[in-house]
């Protein structure tokens, strides 16, 4: 393991404003800190109301800490400084939200050249790469349809790709396949284990699905109910390559699964 | 017609039902045209022709206007009033908003007085613009302009303000500037809410023009009306009516063509939508 964590959060908290915005105020994370090494693949499983939304926001510069620390590299994120944030902190930090926000007026492959567009890196190389995660998550021939015109499993893949297609060092995903049924879910995360093993980033991967966090990743950081702080932490002891869809018959599956769902509450 | 709402991906045969759809719908228009005429020459007869002019009697006076080209020049001044009104109220219409975005306490101390602008009855106004103006066709314009200057503004402004504060960070964190916001997420989806002002603001654009003519023109529909009206010539009357509702057709569907170009990303939801393409 280095010894320098690619992202650290430490004693983070953030409270919401009361509607009187007097003291009553609701904290939702208090205390919370953890670290991710480079090229990890981490999950986070809470219950609904535990701020993991709220704590990818924060990781991701969409809002702002009220106390606390987040670093990457070692570079801080603004506190209680709305105006401050930088978003994406330059394109280092994809996010990958709970839902699609693909841009209706946009076609799948400008949806999925949007972020490459925005960044003026729209080239040979980079519209090869984007038509080859199109091909390669099932959307060849779906290029040209409206997201209105797609199913939800496809938005879904298109909205994963499109973080993708520009390469962060970093991914956050929140409930990335909640929406989804089982089997379309499935071979979503093994295409997501897959593109993981090509290119070994750091993925900070949130899900309210015990079974998920395991299947996926190489730690698993259990929330507590709000206001949220770490309430366990476990080492997946299961090797890769992993087979996702037989991964409950892994001799180590049952126990993580019953010590983590100890824990969730 | 019910499964045209369904066909999401555009197929033949849901290509065929709905030209046999929208075939009927036609047919059945013509079933309401015909028993309005109806209802019209019943109405003619009866109370007499001194008052109501007949259907048929109008018949024959557009077609002598058009063929001698009187109703034609008198409809393309109203059609120039209401066109360069058009312009000229809505560009500034649309683009207030989008300037106004940004700053947020501006728009809160122009709010009242546009709301007042808009409450406030234009027409009021025409003898005002004939003082600034003259009776030629510069009155005519600012009275449109100022007509669809209200109407257009609330609605670009209500689609500045539904603006999706998630595709918006969507955006900042795939790594777009303030700029790219603008133009790729407020602005198209700002579009649908600009084409409905431009929807309503039309007819009232016509109708301003047609009004500031009865009141001081010498040229346009709105004077041929009030020409009429002088003359008790009924028929004069319905006649400019007639064309003046036939030019907003003509408009309604320029407005209409522009928008299915401008908007084919939109589910097919309503009629609108469901007969073209």
């Amino acid at each position: 393991m280095s010894a320098q964590p690619l992202l650290e959060v430490r004693d983070l908290s953030k409270r919401f404003a009361s509607r009187e915005g007097r003291d009553s105020s609701l904290w939702v994370i208090q205390g919370l800190s953890f670290s991710v090494r480079d090229g990890e693949f981490l999950t986070i499983v809470g219950p609904s109301g535990s701020g993991k939304t709220t704590l990818l926001n924060m990781i991701a510069q969409i809002d702002t800490a009220s106390g606390g620390q987040v670093l990457f590299k070692s570079e801080s994120a603004p506190i209680n400084d709305p105006k401050s944030l930088n978003p994406g902190l330059s394109c280092r930090i994809g996010y990958v939200t709970q839902e699609d926000n693909l841009l209706p007026w946009r076609t799948t492959l400008q949806n999925v050249l949007f972020p490459l567009t925005v960044q003026g890196r729209l080239n040979d190389e980079t519209r090869a790469r984007a038509a080859e995660l199109i091909r390669h998550v099932g959307l060849a021939g779906f290029e040209n349809h409206y997201p209105h015109e797609l199913s939800g499993g496809m938005r879904k893949r298109a909205s994963l790709i499109r973080t993708l297609v520009y390469d962060p060092p970093v991914i956050l995903m929140d409930e990335p396949f909640g929406a989804l049924d089982a089997q379309t879910r499935a071979v979503l995360q093994e295409d997501l284990l897959r593109l993981w093993e090509m290119g070994r980033k750091t993925i900070v991967f949130v899900t309210h699905d015990i079974g998920e966090a395991i299947a996926l990743g190489d730690r698993t950081l259990v929330l507590s109910r709000a206001p949220a702080k770490v309430a366990g932490e476990h080492e997946i002891d299961i090797p890769r390559p992993r087979d996702i869809r037989g991964i409950m018959t892994h001799p180590n599956f049952g126990t993580l699964y019953q010590r983590i769902r100890a824990q969730v509450q | 017609m019910a499964s045209l709402g369904q066909s999401q991906i555009a197929d033949e045969g849901g290509a065929q039902s709905r030209v046999a759809g929208m075939l009927r719908g036609r047919g059945d228009q013509l079933l309401v045209l015909v028993l309005i005429f109806a209802i019209w020459q019943v109405l003619s007869m009866w109370l007499g022709t001194y008052w109501i002019g007949s259907p048929w009697g109008v018949v024959v006076r557009l077609y002598d206007g058009v063929v001698h080209g009187t109703i034609l020049h008198h409809a393309s001044f109203t059609l120039a009033e209401a066109v360069i009104g058009f312009i000229i109220g809505a560009i500034p219409a649309v683009l207030l908003p989008f300037l106004l975005r940004r700053l947020p306490i501006a728009t809160a101390i122009l709010d009242p007085f546009m709301v007042g602008g808009y409450g406030a009855p234009k027409l009021a106004l025409a003898p005002l613009f004939i003082l600034w103006f003259g009776i030629g066709i510069e009155s005519k314009i600012a009275l449109v302009a100022i007509t669809v200057f209200f109407i257009v503004y609330f609605s670009a402004l209500a689609g500045v303000r539904a603006l999706d504060a998630k595709l918006v960070q969507m955006a900042q964190v795939a790594g777009a500037n303030e700029r790219d916001v603008a133009r790729h997420i407020v602005f198209p989806g700002a579009v649908p809410y600009v084409f409905t002002g431009f929807r309503i603001a039309m007819p009232y654009s016509i109708g301003g023009a047609v009004v500031a003519e009865i009141i001081s023109s010498n040229r346009g529909l709105g004077y041929l009306v009030q020409l009429s009206a002088m003359n008790f010539d009924t028929i004069g009357v319905f006649t400019a009516l007639i064309a003046v509702t036939i030019i907003v057709f003509i408009c309604n569907g320029a407005v209409d063509f522009f928008e299915r170009r401008l908007l084919r990303w939109r589910p097919a939801g309503d009629i609108k939508n469901q007969t073209s393409a």
